[in-house]
């Protein structure tokens, strides 16, 4: 008997030490993530983009709260700029300067959520691109030929333009429906007034390219429901927009319960043409300063589909013939055909009108539904240049591949992980080019190094000029990748510099034309910053030295006349909170009370040669 | 009295002529930089009239070294050569026109002289300039003189001088003077 004890206790301290040394702690059993080596190594040669060469898309990202907007190169994923747009930027002088403070009207943040480049013919033109502040029911428009922030707007008698922005076909209309439905004007009105006295407002609102200037040309009332992501008509559908409604039940709290109980919402069909039409012909309210139509009243401009509820986005395929909804919390997609609705609608065919507006029999508008097995949670349709959609699917975390004209499934690839939007290369224009699709992920837990509870979002690159999707790269993206159109480099000239213009207000271009005028308590300084100095008065003992008085209102103009490409000065004054700067042949004015007496270093802030760090000159402030 | 030019001749010579006429239109000479940060090159382009290229963001790199700003007014030259070449093509349509072999040595004779006086005058512009620099410039720098032609390399710059079309012009225009000799050769 004694003999089996050392030997059953060798054994036992054996399978201890090798438990200890060898055995696989993780627990359960493992996921499915790619170790194909080879797999990865042709992916890594798709992305690389080497010196010397350029990316083939421009990717323009919006980016949620922070307001900003990301460029992208891709295929490479690099992040080539952050353009402020509904927030300051320190880094640029966004905000600070005299223009920009203005354009900001005293907001320090914006929720940026699609961005809609300009179009002609249903195609990205590159030349402008659109952008909605959800939080504070402005438009912003970025020149994309120095991808600066070229104008602001509020818009009154909205509730935030989250169904937006969306360009009609040529550009005629920036499109912003509402998502919150609000009384007029904001003004009190109890929530159990919600039904008679909220209202959801589309803007439209036009774009003066030449001058770069925003105007609210209508407003279009609707029922208090909320409207989410919406589309622009091209070709045969070309005068219409398609919107997606949802709380059709009128639910004033808990709305994630309240909201979702009607088996149906609706999906809204404007006529722009026939509206803009009534409205030339005076048929509008004044409110609040926006000419407000309710097509309700004007009939031939407005229908609703019925679809499955909750829909989240719509989009119209590339050549204009349908419009495809996606049922967030009904998991399907259904695609509607633009020319049977057309035809309901001349042969007066509805099923029943709710709330003032007619309603076309679902079941000869549909062309067809398109329900994967499994897929949970469809957002939002981008297109190839084969007939195929992409849906993205929040809740199972996949992009699913179809066939628009029968349905068919052709391919799911997982992301990484609940998927918004996603943008396909040109995905939705009129002509898409079907070469990378990026889902824009919400969630991206495990996939970086950690940086403590909250992980950056992600977005991934696929690979879809196959007939299999290929799931190529992810990068990490900070908060919040929203929506974001991909055009083809060739599309956006931007220029080199800014062009010497001798005429324009405040500059000066030679040193000896510098100087600083006293109007009163006003101090206004025309200076330049060049390779490496600054000259405020090219005649005084110190051409760089400013000195004013304590209380004096303070006006810097300052151009930089370095026309060289990159050379760009900063202008920081220290403990004032104020830094600018001047790009290469342009003028920049900033304002301020010189209220602190006392002794102030200036500098230039953005690197800019060699002596950079020599390029300084004094504020000082004599006191009181 | 000496036999007369014969046609071919004349038309050489006003074919010389028109050649250096044109050569107004064109850059006679050039000067290339190339750096890291400038991978596109920088210009330095010389017609007879006038400065082209990216004189200022060449001025705005020199003065770190201290060298005097380039503009037309720093070159008096380019207020009376666009008169001189065209006094020189007249000078030659003139001769053409004479018909006088004897004759045949001046436009020969011009060119030559003008040619060499030019040199002389570039290699005085491009030593004052690269010599005389600024002793309060941010960089200093061992005075240098860029070469007329080839290259050469200064701080981080790589520069590439060189001769251009309107100089090649004068070069046709100089061969057009030496055919009347050889067309002329027997008689
Ligand atoms: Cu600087």
């Amino acid at each position: 008997m004694k003999k089996w004890v050392p030997a059953a206790s060798g054994l036992l301290a054996g399978f201890m030490a090798a438990t200890v040394f060898f055995a696989d702690f993780s627990t359960g059993p493992k996921g499915t993530a790619s170790n194909d080596n080879n797999a990865n190594k042709s992916n890594a040669e798709k992305v690389y983009v080497p010196y010397g060469e350029l990316d083939e898309y421009y990717m323009l990202s919006s980016g949620g709260h922070s307001g900003q907007l990301f460029v992208y190169g891709l295929p490479s994923m690099r992040k080539i700029r952050t353009v402020p747009v509904f927030s300051p930027d320190p880094a640029t002088g966004y905000g600070f300067d005299t223009k920009t403070k203005e354009m900001l009207g005293g907001y320090t943040w914006g929720d940026f959520h699609h961005p809609a480049i300009s179009e002609t013919n249903g195609e990205y033109d590159g030349k402008f691109v659109f952008a909605n502040d959800v939080a504070n029911n402005r438009i912003g428009v970025v020149d994309l030929s120095n991808f600066h922030t070229a104008d602001i707007m509020e818009m009154p008698n909205m509730g935030g333009p989250h169904a937006g922005t969306f360009v009609t076909q040529n550009t005629e209309y920036i499109v912003m429906p509402t998502r919150f439905s609000v009384p007029i004007g904001k003004e009190y009105a109890p929530l159990d007034e919600f039904e008679e006295k909220y209202k959801g407002v589309v803007s439209m609102v036009t774009f003066d390219q030449e001058k770069k200037k925003l105007d609210m040309s209508y407003q279009i009332m609707l029922p208090p429901w909320s409207y989410d992501l919406s589309d622009a008509g091209k070709k045969v559908s070309g005068d219409w927009i398609v919107m997606t409604t949802y709380n059709t039940e009128f639910a004033t709290t808990n709305n994630e319960i309240n909201a979702s109980q009607n088996d149906r919402d609706y999906i809204v069909l404007l006529n722009w043409k026939e509206l803009e039409k009534k409205v030339a012909a005076g048929e509008y309210e004044e409110v609040n300063g926006a000419k407000m139509i309710d097509p309700r009243k004007h009939k031939g401009s407005i229908y609703a589909v019925p679809v499955a509820k909750s829909p989240h986005g719509v989009d119209v395929t590339p050549d204009g013939t349908r419009f495809i909804a996606s049922g967030k919390l009904a998991p399907l997609m259904t695609v509607f055909s633009f020319e049977k609705a057309f035809e309901a609608i001349k042969s007066g065919d509805f099923e029943t009108e709710k709330f003032g507006i007619p309603v076309l029999p679902y079941d000869k508008i549909v062309e067809r539904e398109v329900d994967p097995p499994g897929a949970l949670g469809p957002l939002h349709t981008q297109f190839d240049d084969r007939g195929n959609a992409y849906n993205t699917m929040f809740i199972s975390s996949e992009i699913v591949k179809w066939k628009i004209d029968t349905g068919e499934i052709l391919d799911r690839t997982p992301v990484h992980y609940s998927p918004g939007h996603s943008t396909a290369t040109e995905g939705d224009t009129a002509s898409p080019d079907g070469k990378w699709i990026v889902s824009l992920n919400k969630i991206a837990k495990d996939n970086f190094l950690s940086v403590g509870p909250s992980h950056p979002e992600s977005m991934e690159l696929i690979d879809i000029s196959g007939d299999k999707m290929s799931l190529t790269y992810t990068a990490p993206v900070d908060p919040e990748p929203h929506y974001a159109q991909t055009i083809h480099r060739d599309k956006i000239k931007t220029i080199k510099i800014y062009e010497k213009d001798e005429k324009r207000e405040h500059s000066v271009w030679k040193q000896e034309d510098t100087r600083i005028e006293r109007k009163g308590n006003e101090v206004h300084v025309y200076g330049i910053a060049m390779r490496s100095k600054f000259v405020f008065d090219a005649k005084a003992k110190r051409p760089d030295e400013i000195k004013v008085n304590q209380g004096d209102k303070v006006i810097i103009h300052l151009t930089n006349i370095d026309l060289d490409q990159d050379i760009t000065h900063g202008f920081g004054i220290m403990d004032h909170d104020l830094n600018y700067e001047v790009q290469p042949g342009q003028t920049s004015t900033i304002e301020f009370t010189a209220e602190k007496a006392g002794t102030f270093p200036i500098y230039c802030t953005n690197f800019c040669s060699a002596l950079h760090q020599e390029m300084s000159g004094y504020l000082l402030v004599e006191p009181k | 009295m000496a036999k007369k030019l014969s046609a071919g001749s004349m038309a050489s010579l006003i074919g010389a002529a028109a050649l250096i006429f044109a050569s107004i239109k064109f850059p006679w000479w050039g000067m290339k930089f190339f750096a890291p940060q400038y991978p596109e090159g920088l210009d330095i382009i010389v017609y007879p009239s006038t400065l082209d290229g990216d004189i200022d963001i060449v001025n705005g790199l020199n003065h770190y070294i201290g060298m005097a700003e380039f503009s037309n007014e720093s070159f008096p030259e380019l207020q009376y050569l666009p008169g001189l070449i065209i006094g020189l093509a007249v000078i030659f349509i003139i001769i053409a026109l004479l018909r006088r072999k004897s004759l045949l040595f001046v436009p020969v004779g011009l060119l030559v002289v003008g040619g060499a006086l030019g040199i002389y005058d570039m290699n005085r512009w491009l030593t004052k300039f690269g010599t005389e620099l600024d002793p309060k410039a941010p960089i200093e720098l061992e005075p240098f003189v860029p070469p007329i032609i080839g290259e050469n390399i200064l701080a981080n710059f790589v520069t590439h001088s060189y001769f251009t079309t309107g100089s090649f012009l004068l070069g046709a225009a100089f061969l057009l003077t030496l055919l009347p000799f050889w067309l002329e050769r027997r008689k």
